[in-house]
């Protein structure tokens, strides 16, 4: 039986361009929703407080139909915004910005604007049948989740881990010339 | 009796030889029509050739060359002027150079790694490059155990789209604190 030593690692490889694996993905929305739900909660309590402010009276926007049932088409129309915007600006949201990936065309090629309008859309049906969608990341040769296959995208690592690594050796003390 | 003979010979061819003005005899020759008889060739086959070269000093003949004075008559101005750079440049693969060139060792080793870590490193990166490490670790490991299952071949698998995907090279690890790598 080989033992493996706490200290040594597979070797790394340069990813860039190479498909995005699940954990990544995982965090990276996880990333995003918190970021989105984070914005959006601050803008309804600052929505709040202003209607307060003018009227004098204190309002609940996330209790009565209407007022409920407002909030959520805003936070619907606010989640499109958020990933469809950032996706056809940039092909990466913050969350995915922060995990180095990204999301391209299946050729590698950047996303336009209407495969980015797509893939936010169909995004919700990968969540259908228990995140069964989303088990393609897993199983699938090229990673693909449900959103992904409508939307013609994949998603690739876009970090440079070789600059990591230059960065990281840069830390280190220069070794004295024998 | 007969040496007697051969002393008054040789007198008489000394005293012959001394009247005889021989170079009024050699001008007289007809060196040319005389050349033109010798057979060189002939010559020139009888002579070992590599016996001769066999005594020449050879060492003893280039220490009385004065190199630096044949250099100094040398134009090297000219002979650059004619050395086709561009087409040098042209044959140089400068792919196989960069390879040879140790990157790791580079910016170990010189100021370059000083300057590279003051002007792209922060601890917000650093975290960064921890958590993504992490994350493609995790990946890698998840990666693993799904081929192992479908009882894949990882190398069959596409590793990202053709359009992207360019040379894989396998660098070697630096080994963090922490047991991860970048």
């Amino acid at each position: 039986m080989t033992s493996r030593s706490p200290v040594s690692a597979p070797p790394v490889v340069g990813r860039q361009g190479n498909y995005a694996g699940a954990v990544t993905r995982l965090v990276a929305f996880a990333a995003d929703v918190g970021a989105s739900w984070g914005i959006f909660t601050l803008s309804v309590a600052a929505v709040t407080f202003a209607i307060q402010l003018v009227t004098g009276r204190t309002v609940d926007l996330t209790h009565g139909r209407v007022t409920s049932l407002l909030t959520l088409f805003a936070l619907v129309v606010w989640e499109f915004v958020y990933f469809a915007y950032q996706w056809s600006l940039s092909g990466r949201t913050v969350g995915m910005a922060l995990l180095g990936i990204r999301v391209v065309g299946v050729e590698g090629g950047a996303i336009t604007g209407r495969q980015a309008v797509v893939r936010t859309v169909t995004l919700p049906f990968s969540f259908l049948f228990f995140g069964l969608g989303f088990l393609g990341i897993l199983l699938n040769r090229d990673r693909h989740a449900w959103h992904d296959r409508f939307a013609r995208t994949v998603v690739v690592y876009s970090w440079d881990a070789r600059a990591a690594r230059l960065r990281w050796l840069a830390k280190q003390e220069p070794a004295t010339p024998s | 009796m007969e040496q007697l003979v051969e002393a008054i010979a040789e007198r008489v061819v000394g005293l012959v030889v001394e009247a005889i003005d021989i170079n009024a005899v050699v001008s007289k020759v007809d060196m040319d029509a005389l050349l033109a008889k010798v057979d060189v060739d002939a010559i020139v086959s009888k002579v070992d050739v590599d016996a001769l070269i066999d005594r020449v000093d050879v060492e003893k003949i280039v220490e009385r060359v004065d190199v630096d004075r044949i250099v100094g008559r040398v134009d090297v101005e000219q002979i650059i002027e004619r050395v086709d750079v561009q087409g040098i440049i042209d044959r140089v693969d400068v792919e196989k150079v960069i390879q040879q060139v140790d990157i790791d060792s580079l910016v170990e080793q010189t100021e370059l790694g000083t300057i590279i870590a003051r002007s792209t490193s922060g601890v917000a990166s650093e975290a960064l490059d921890l958590v993504r490490a992490q994350g493609v670790g995790l990946d890698d490991f998840v990666a693993r155990w799904v081929n192992r299952i479908l009882r894949r071949n990882p190398d069959d698998l596409p590793v990202g789209p053709a359009g992207l995907v360019t040379a894989l090279e396998t660098i070697d690890p630096p080994t963090l604190p922490t047991g991860r790598t970048p």
